[in-house]
């Protein structure tokens, strides 16, 4: 009987060409979940910068305050379904880590889309409450993780309820970036997961999140 | 790429390696899997079937072997391992046969019942038959022609399960199957790692030479099939005969007899561990895929108590808030998947693995897929073999605290 041993050689090379063959498919298939988030961003993007055009041009131009407050909460409630959606594939997520670039842009989107947002409810006196949502994005905790799943349900709850009385904003805070963190500092945001309700109110403890409601009437 | 992902693909490659060797040596070999060799030569036989506690079986396996085609099976040797119970009153009546012997000793486990009888045998070849097991009439006649290579120490056969007809019993006989398959595969590598219990065939020069079989091991098959690969024997498998033997009915039995197994793995690899990459393939492919599957199995198993700890952890905590804070426990996005690459990946893995399968069932000759249902394979493959990890940490705490019982 000949001995077969080279067997093993050839299944090496089988071994690895599928293998690589797979990680190629991998990275195909999370290639194409971050170019979806990337037409996403670029369309959020511009829909932002018109945003912001026009609410800076508002202190020349007469503008609709209606048209405008309505607008930016479509497009708040777009921006939210979106970073659902990018969460999911964050999860899925194992070998392009441009998702995590991606993430902090579309921080550093809504971060700009809640300034801007100030600076409508200042000029509209709007009737809606600004719910900017810091949550632990590297390495939470057990507690920290399963509290922010409890937020999360929440927040889709509350939105559910309140539906245009609400614009909901999660941002990231632990990602480092200059201007998150200098918003972090200018509201004292030192615990993580926080809800910033219109800016004043900060919600941390169970107790507090029971008793959001009363903050959004 | 984080810690988790890495350890999975590292998993999915070693899979996927195995497999596709296995599925390599098939096509090369697929025509030749039930050849046999066969000899001009008068190789006289002596069987030594060890008993202890055996009265409901040992008559019928003595019979099977009174039945054999072999015209040169010169004596067959019971030897009685201390029974308890009627063993050897059943044994003694079978002295009637001219070829029978009996004999009886203090109990002192398989290994020392088998070299007792070594000792009294003077054939060139000696045959191991447990007292539950039932070679087939042509048995020996087609396993001695592996012989007439004189590097071969050992050959074993196929066994096929007597007791097949409750679901757990027909999950161990996939196994068994499978076993059988890959062992035929892995003779062509040279790297039959046992020639079990319930038949095998020993060249006699060969045992005297490794000095009988190991009796502080629990599983001196294994043991005596290293020992052979150490000298240089190679061990062959003859897949054209089997013998039939009592499978573990009971969940407990079962656990007891795969612990013995991985005890006397364990006991293999420590002794054998200066070979490790030396005297051929048992330094090369064995003591490694042994080792490499102990490390696996562990590995695994830490991950699956680390993932099912914090998730528990998780989940508590969860419920805990969501309650005081009236959120639903579950949502319609708990069930909306985002399915990762490492799920695709695994999900052709399992079908590659579930095709396997199916080749060796389909092309064993027991007619054995005919039997069995897709729903039995499936629990096979994705339950049956997730419990082996578990059963090694028993038998890991048992090989450290020597806590070593055969039965």
């Amino acid at each position: 009987m000949t001995n077969q041993k080279y067997v093993f050689l050839q299944a090496l090379i089988l071994t690895i060409i599928i293998f690589n063959i797979g990680i190629f498919f991998g990275y195909q298939l999370e290639s194409s979940r971050i170019d979806k988030i990337n037409n996403w961003y670029l369309e959020s993007d511009l829909e932002l910068l018109d945003q912001k055009i026009q609410s800076d041009a508002f202190s020349f131009i007469d503008f609709d305050c209606d048209l405008l407050v309505k607008e930016n909460i479509r497009f708040a409630d777009n921006i939210y379904e979106q970073a659902q959606i990018i969460e999911e594939y964050e999860e899925a997520n194992r070998i392009n880590n441009e998702i995590i670039l991606q993430h902090k842009r579309y921080d550093l989107l809504r971060t700009l889309f809640w300034i801007n947002s100030i600076k409508i409810k200042e000029k509209c006196n709007p009737n809606y409450h600004n719910l900017v949502y810091f949550y632990k994005y590297n390495d939470p905790s057990i507690e920290q993780k399963s509290m922010q799943n409890v937020i999360s349900n929440l927040l889709f709850q509350l939105k559910q309820e309140k539906q245009d009385k609400i614009m909901l904003i999660p941002i990231a805070a632990d990602n480092n970036l200059f201007a998150i963190n200098l918003l972090l500092e200018e509201y004292n945001i030192t615990e993580l997961p926080t809800i910033l309700i219109d800016e004043e109110i900060k919600v941390v403890s169970i107790q507090e999140l029971k008793e959001m409601d009363k903050y959004l009437n | 790429m984080e810690f988790f992902p890495i350890v999975y693909l590292g998993y999915m490659f070693v899979s996927l390696f195995f497999l596709l060797s296995f599925l390599l040596l098939y096509k090369k070999n697929r025509k030749h899997l039930f050849d046999y060799p066969k000899t001009e030569k008068k190789y006289g036989i002596t069987v030594i079937v060890p008993a202890y506690n055996e009265e409901k079986t040992v008559e019928d396996t003595v019979k099977a072997l009174l039945n054999s085609d072999y015209p040169f099976l010169k004596k067959i040797i019971i030897v009685d391992d201390g029974s308890t119970d009627n063993t050897l009153k059943i044994a003694k009546k079978l002295e009637k046969y001219s070829k029978v012997k009996v004999y009886t000793k203090k109990n002192g486990g398989k290994a020392s019942a088998l070299n007792f009888g070594l000792k009294k045998a003077r054939t060139d070849l000696i045959a191991v038959v447990d007292a539950d097991s039932y070679p087939a009439k042509e048995a020996f006649s087609k396993m001695v022609g592996f012989f007439d290579d004189q590097t071969v120490g050992a050959v074993t056969c196929f066994f096929i399960p007597r007791n097949r007809k409750a679901f757990f019993e027909r999950l161990q006989t996939i196994e068994y199957h499978i076993i059988a398959f890959t062992r035929k595969l892995l003779d062509y590598v040279d790297a039959i790692y046992v020639t079990p219990g319930p038949l095998a065939l020993y060249r006699r020069e060969a045992l005297v030479k490794i000095g009988g079989f190991d009796e502080k091991n629990m599983t001196e098959d294994i043991e005596a099939t290293w020992h052979l690969a150490y000298e240089g024997y190679n061990r062959r498998m003859c897949l054209q005969t089997y013998a039939t033997t009592t499978i573990p009915k009971k969940l407990n039995e079962w656990y007891r007899q795969r612990r013995r197994w991985n005890i006397g793995g364990l006991q293999c690899i420590s002794k054998y561990k200066k070979c490790f990459l030396q005297r051929g393939m048992l330094g090369f492919f064995i003591l490694p895929f042994f080792a490499l599957q102990l490390f696996l199995g562990l590995l695994g198993l830490s991950i699956f108590f680390y993932l099912t700890t914090t998730r528990i952890f998780n989940n508590y905590l969860f419920a805990k808030y969501s309650v005081s804070l009236g959120t639903p426990l579950i949502t319609m996005e708990d069930f909306l998947i985002t399915p990762s690459f490492l799920n695709y990946l695994g999900v052709v893995l399992f079908i590659l693995g579930a095709i396997f399968t199916l080749i060796v069932l389909g092309i064993m000759k027991s007619g054995v897929l005919k039997k069995q249902n897709i729903f039995n394979i499936l629990i096979y493959l994705l339950i049956y073999l997730s419990v082996y990890p578990f059963i090694m940490i028993s038998s890991l705490y048992h090989f450290f605290t020597g806590k070593r019982k055969w039965r």
